[in-house]
């Protein structure tokens, strides 16, 4: 027990609730207990899928289509390299990729995989320029097309953009999603941080940097509410299994981190946190300059107004870099895990998205 | 405050029975998932936890713990204080109190990975050995520190050592030690100005929930859970920790952590590696090379 409650109470009145408060705690703990222990085998992923391309560590996926076509080109979602793709079909309830399927869309997913000690050497052009684009070319081929939607998600959005930009003839329309686009605007404490790293030092102590890092730096934005205040709260559900069934499947994705490839790691830190190449127009990918004036197809931006990872003028900076007038910012109120989860973005976020895509 | 109480012995009373319970709840959890661990344990009923649910659940019984530990002090204070009839009083008494406590919540901190350092002279320190998803990772302020493989400060005695002047045939090797002891003496300095500033934090916090709770305390509308005023305490904590994170010094703090304790593993990684060269076994530089030649027969296979 902890030297704070050993201490020995003064003679103090305490209201009956706070006393029923403290006397239902050991039924709730055991409740709670009860009820992580049954959600230890919960399961992740609801709609069914096929791996129609591996290379190397990556996987791109399609869904099986549930509804009729919408007659609309395919969409391919180009996950970040951190954290794993399922948050996007993450239970049946919870799932764009569901709601998306519904109305009659065809989806693939880009899966990077866990790289290992062997992609310490794995570039930003190896992910843009060389695995993005041959799973682009699978998806084209096998639909017969010139080019089709891209769909990025934070960090994929960044690669999407950069994709776009480098080979817009491919590329139909782009959605970007709680993506980051200037990596330095006052709200973003993870950009402060990583000002003053040695970049070259960390890639070189670990080659490819664990994903403890990264969780490490991301419940450090919050540190009392992620590593207390969070667990605490499960005492409220009074062991409600579904309730803690959902909280398990987001702790295992929030601390399921692929280990980053030294490399892209050293690059992007580099190039997008502390230099911020994307915004200015410096930025050279494969020895190509990335000039997003080059992206004059129609763009969709979506942001949270409450995401405290990517925070909403990191990602709406990005209409003026546009070389398109077909340009619309749709910001939710949700955060940065609630984009994909939350109830609000379940509800209006899909149909915001095929209403976007048939009028294109 | 509610009019409704009790006295002070059936709140001794109730949370005492609350913490043996719990104390009760971990030796049951740790049996049972030791049971669902053996072989013979397969065929039983009780679903076995992979090592995710255990240590989520250990992680949650530890901050049930510290919950209890935090807001039972928080509300000693409130409890006391407002028994005071004089609001001005009263609200001094918990702004005292609180002051009062910023030792033992700076030790509850240090519990966390992000609290003090347990060990100077090691490049980082294991969180907890149950923390969720993270496996007791290395390191404070969220940054990875030496590892596994113990800087200089684990030898007694070889800092003066390597202290000397490097020379004769061995001068190499000795002038990698200095490396070494030098970089663990920057990674436990930067790790003690870290924790100085997150003692500082706490300080802060328990100001500012001083001022939070105490126009309440006057207005004799005070928490009326515990529950209540640990989140307070939570809110407050976290309001003090996103101004001090932004300041140039947190930042250079915790920056300078993490590049001592990056250069730091570099080196141990160094020295191990010269011994395995002794021993004509494969090292991460030899590795290293073999996956660039790799990658470039890829590419030249691709231009093909």
């Amino acid at each position: 027990m902890s030297e704070a409650s050993a201490t020995a109470p003064d003679a103090a009145p305490l209201p009956a609730a706070a006393l029923d408060e403290i006397g239902a705690l050991p039924g709730r703990l055991a409740a709670t207990l009860r009820s992580l222990q049954a959600a230890a085998d919960v399961s992740f992923g609801c709609s069914e899928k096929e791996a129609i391309h591996t290379e190397d560590k990556l996987t791109l996926y399609h869904y099986r289509p549930i509804a009729p076509s919408a007659n609309l080109p395919p969409v391919l979602i180009v996950y970040a390299l951190v954290n794993r793709p399922y948050m996007m079909d993450l239970q049946p309830d919870r799932s764009l990729i569901r709601r998306l399927l519904e109305l009659g869309i065809d989806v693939y997913l880009i899966d990077w995989g866990y790289p290992d000690g062997a992609d310490r050497y794995t570039d930003l052009n190896d992910y843009i320029n060389g695995y993005l684009h041959r799973a682009l070319d699978v998806v084209l081929k096998r639909h017969q097309i010139e080019s089709t939607t891209l769909l990025g998600v934070c960090q994929g959005g960044t690669f999407s953009l950069c994709y776009a930009a480098l080979h817009p003839e491919r590329v139909r329309n782009l959605i970007t999603m709680v993506t980051p686009v200037d990596f330095q605007t006052p709200d973003n404490l993870l950009s402060r941080w990583a000002q003053s790293i040695d970049v070259d030092a960390l890639v070189a102590a670990h080659g490819v940097v664990p994903g403890e890092v990264l969780n490490a730096a991301y419940v450090s934005l919050m540190p009392f509410r992620l590593l207390q205040q969070k667990y605490v709260n499960l005492l409220e559900a009074d062991g409600d299994q579904a309730q803690m069934d959902n909280f398990m499947r987001m702790e295992k994705w929030i601390f399921d981190s692929p280990a980053q490839a030294g490399a892209a790691f050293r690059e992007f830190t580099r190039w997008f946190f502390q230099e911020n190449r994307l915004l200015k127009g410096t930025l050279e990918i494969g020895g190509r300059k990335v000039d997003l004036k080059n992206i004059r197809q129609a763009v969709l931006n979506i942001y949270g107004k409450q995401d405290h990872l990517v925070p909403p003028a990191a990602s709406i900076a990005l209409e003026p870099l546009l070389g398109t007038a077909d340009y619309m910012a749709l910001g939710l109120d949700v955060g940065h895990i609630g984009m994909y989860v939350s109830g609000r973005s379940q509800r209006e976020l899909p149909q915001a998205i095929a209403y976007w895509l048939q009028r294109r | 405050m509610a009019s409704d109480s009790n006295p002070a012995g059936d709140w001794a009373a109730a949370l005492q029975k609350a913490q043996a319970d719990m104390l009760r709840q971990w030796s049951e959890l740790g049996q049972g998932w030791a049971r669902a661990a053996t072989p013979a344990a397969a065929g039983a009923a009780a679903p076995a936890a992979p090592a995710g649910a255990e240590n989520l659940a250990r992680h949650f019984l530890q901050q049930c713990e510290q919950y209890l530990g935090v807001s039972r002090s928080l509300w000693e204070l409130v409890t006391r204080a407002a028994a005071i009839s004089d609001p001005e009083q009263r609200s001094r008494a918990f702004a005292d109190g609180l002051g009062a406590l910023q030792q033992q919540f700076a030790g509850l901190w240090a519990a966390t990975p992000f609290g003090a350092p347990q060990a100077p002279g090691l490049g980082g320190f294991a969180g907890p050995a149950g923390f969720p998803g993270l496996g007791g990772f290395q390191g404070l302020g969220g940054f990875p520190g030496a590892g596994a493989f113990p800087g200089a400060g684990a030898f007694p005695g070889v800092g003066n050592a390597f202290a000397a002047p490097a020379l004769g045939p061995t001068r190499e090797q000795q002038e990698a030690w200095q490396r070494l002891v030098q970089l663990a003496a920057r990674s436990a300095q930067a790790q003690l100005q870290v924790a100085g500033l997150w003692n500082d934090i706490i300080g802060k916090s328990l100001r500012e929930l001083a001022e939070r709770v105490t126009p309440r305390l006057k207005s004799g509308a005070a928490p009326g859970s515990l529950k209540e005023i640990y989140d307070l305490w939570v809110d407050s904590a976290e309001s003090v920790y996103a101004q001090a994170a932004r300041g140039a010094a947190f930042v250079q703090a915790q920056a300078e952590l993490t590049n001592a304790t990056s250069q730091l593993r570099t080196a141990q990684r160094e020295l191990l590696e010269e011994w395995a060269k002794q021993f004509d076994l494969p090292t991460r530089s030899e590795l290293n090379s073999i996956h660039q030649q790799l990658r470039e027969l890829k590419a030249a296979l691709r231009r093909t």
